[in-house]
């Protein structure tokens, strides 16, 4: 039985194996990844925009193209930052910040070249890793998630606010969890989708049909983005040549345990639900610092640091797809606006999905696979011209930004009222980021909101209001102690960080 | 005073408005239609929502507090620091970009031809930026809006607003 199910699932992967390997597909793969590493290397485009501004052109496609467009973006993009970082000190993308911490410092000893050639090959490893644990592992979360009831849904959407507002705030996580609940909020705008009762509408007919996702996700990370990079200049200049890119053999041998044991870290942290590239990249960074016997070289110019956050950064795009793909819960902000695409174009992730859409699974790891490889060559080829791209002057770059983001709001709906709703969520993102609040669990409260609603209504119903049959679903119970934990451990945080404050504020006073 | 002093004040603006929000999302649920039971009602989740808003927003609140985001508040307004604010030269960039935002979504993308409302907003935003010589900002606005008009609608058959 066990056998058969093994080989079913080998079969399926040489049929989605030989159904991507075809021209148009392959042209479209590498056009996106080049689209991607132009856009991610840009200082203030990041991969979550990339997605958002190229996310247009995929809806004229075939459903499988448009699937490989928008991977071979996302993973072109992740990598594309690591130009920026290393050349002048300004990641493209903020999960390349991690990388500028070493990549710098080498740039400014004349080795850019050498610490951009080890970002691509680690990020190369990454990419590799994240696919080979996509298609190991994905199948048995497939099976656990088939015995998920409402309960587990609803707590599981829970789970992911609470975990992301966690990771992604660093001091005070009461702010990740005010902006995940407000993404909740706004998923109940419109009409109520087991009785058609319309919610917070305000009498607009226009807000009946609830907040379209794309243009609320393009005006949190692309308009608010425009306002963030536009309101100071920064101006840089790039330092050194880029001579020698790709390393020595036995410098590429020296860095591979620290891009397996990034890579494994990458895909645990993609895999927790909104945590995302930047996390996972700071991690590893880390991890790889205390773990290397060249720790104390690390952010001095160590090319073991370069490997370790972008092999890590990368490992976290299959990562963040296991979760998406399973119970259709992203595990980076660029995942969620992957999965807003593919929602668009009619495919519900989720347990059923290997029923409904057998081969998809595999149709994302093989164009995950042939993007890495398009990675790998067009990152090391390109890595000199990049330098040019990174001459542009954001004041000419962001303005024209706008336009395209009006485009990816309206051409979904073909809405004039989406644009409008994409400049409200604009500004809102840009007032949050200004005053320290996350985006990421806003936009995973906004997918969420629909499945918590739903499924606690329903569950208390099935119950008749008791929270007694929760007790005899191990899943559940799982998932409740780890809510409760989460929460604990983030008001202890809170308390620590406002007690922190009080006492800095009262010996500012008696020194005043 | 430093960056982590302002955010009290800002947090305790924020507080407070979360416990007023989630009053008024708790009144609206409940003033929502029950069909079977309560449970059951479009006002339910919504109604638990707001109960966190509260609670969220009293923590905020109490650690702002502590924080003495109230002797902020009250020494902006003693020093007149919001008068400071309009006078800040990243506050009035950030304004300018915005009402030429508001003035692009709102008046020009309903009314213009997408290339021509496209090409006035890129001409006015370079030029406020100060990103090129003039002759320059004429011909990337007019070059970049009918190219991206080009590109969406001939070669991708995207609709434009």
């Amino acid at each position: 039985m066990m056998f058969d199910s093994f080989l079913q699932q080998v079969n399926l992967f040489f049929h989605a194996f030989t159904a991507q390997l075809y021209l148009t597909n392959i042209l479209i793969i590498a056009f996106a990844t080049l689209m991607g590493i132009i856009i991610g290397a840009i200082p203030g485009l990041t991969a979550t925009m990339a997605l958002a501004l190229l996310i247009n052109l995929s809806y004229g496609m075939q459903f499988d193209l448009a699937i490989s467009f928008l991977l071979g973006v996302y993973v072109g993009a992740i990598m594309g930052g690591c130009y920026s970082a290393i050349m002048i000190n300004i990641p493209g993308t903020p999960a390349a910040a991690a990388t500028a911490l070493d990549g710098f410092p080498l740039a400014k000893r004349g080795e850019g070249g050498l610490a951009i050639g080890a970002g691509v090959i680690a990020s190369f490893v990454g990419m590799l890793i994240s696919i080979a644990c996509l298609i190991f592992i994905t199948p048995f979360i497939y099976k656990i998630a088939l015995k998920f009831g409402q309960w587990e849904y609803f707590l599981l959407a829970v789970f992911g606010v609470m975990i992301c507002g966690n990771l992604s705030t660093g001091k005070d996580p009461v702010k990740g969890w005010v902006v995940g609940f407000l993404g909740f909020f706004t998923a109940m705008i419109g009409l109520d989708k087991v009785y058609a009762y319309p919610r917070f509408t305000l009498g607009l007919l226009q807000l009946k049909g609830g907040i379209s996702l794309i243009p609320a996700l393009i005006g949190v990370f692309g308009i608010s983005e425009i306002l963030i990079v536009l309101e100071e200049e920064i101006p840089y200049k790039i330092l050194g040549k880029i001579t020698k890119i790709i390393p020595s053999w036995k410098t590429i041998y020296s860095l591979i345990p620290t891009a397996i044991r990034s890579g494994i870290i990458g895909v645990g942290i993609g895999a927790v639900p909104g945590a995302g590239e930047d996390v996972a990249a700071w991690v590893a960074y880390d991890v790889g610092k205390r773990s290397s016997k060249q720790g104390e070289k690390f952010g001095t110019g160590c090319l073991e640091g370069v490997a370790a956050a972008e092999t890590a950064n990368n490992a976290c795009i299959g990562g963040a797809m296991i979760p998406l793909l399973t119970l259709a819960i992203p595990g980076s902000p660029p995942a969620a606006m992957f999965l807003a695409a593919i929602w668009l174009h009619g495919v519900q992730p989720g347990p059923m999905l290997p029923i409904e859409h057998p081969g998809f699974l595999y149709e994302v790891a093989i164009s995950l696979l042939i993007a890495t490889f398009f990675m790998l060559i067009l990152g090391l080829i390109i890595a000199k011209p990049i330098a040019s791209i990174l001459k542009i002057r954001r004041e000419i770059l962001m303005p024209i930004v706008l336009p395209l983001t009006v485009i990816g709001a309206y051409a979904g709906g073909v809405r004039i009222f989406d644009i409008k709703v994409t400049f409200f969520f604009g500004i809102l993102g840009y007032i949050l980021r200004k005053l320290d609040y996350p985006m990421a669990p806003l936009v995973l409260g906004i997918i969420l909101g629909p499945l918590a609603d739903i499924s606690f209504r329903q569950a208390l119903m099935q119950s008749r209001g008791s929270l007694i049959p929760l007790l005899g679903r191990p899943v559940g119970i799982v998932l409740l102690v780890a809510i409760a934990w989460i929460a604990y451990s983030g008001f202890r945080r809170t308390i620590e960080y406002t007690r922190k404050h009080t006492q800095k504020d009262t010996g500012m006073i008696q020194e005043g | 005073m430093g960056k982590m002093d302002k955010m009290a004040a800002a947090d305790l603006i924020m507080g407070l408005f979360l416990i007023v929000f989630g009053g008024i999302a708790i009144r609206t649920s409940l003033n929502m239609k029950v069909y079977k039971t309560f449970l059951d009602a479009p006002g339910f989740f919504p109604f638990i929502l707001g109960i966190i808003f509260i609670f969220l927003g009293s923590v905020m609140t109490f650690s702002s507090f502590r924080r003495k985001g109230f002797e902020q508040i009250k020494q902006s307004i003693k020093n007149f620091q919001i008068i400071y604010l309009f006078s800040n030269i990243k506050f009035k960039r950030v304004m300018i970009l915005i009402a030429l935002m508001v003035i692009y979504i709102f008046i020009f993308i309903d009314r213009l031809n997408f290339i021509i409302a496209t090409a006035l907003y890129l001409f006015f935003t370079l030029y406020y930026l100060k990103s090129a010589n003039i002759i320059k900002i004429i011909f990337i606005s007019i070059i970049t809006s009918y190219l991206i008009s080009a590109f969406f609608t001939s070669f991708f058959r995207i609709p434009l607003p």
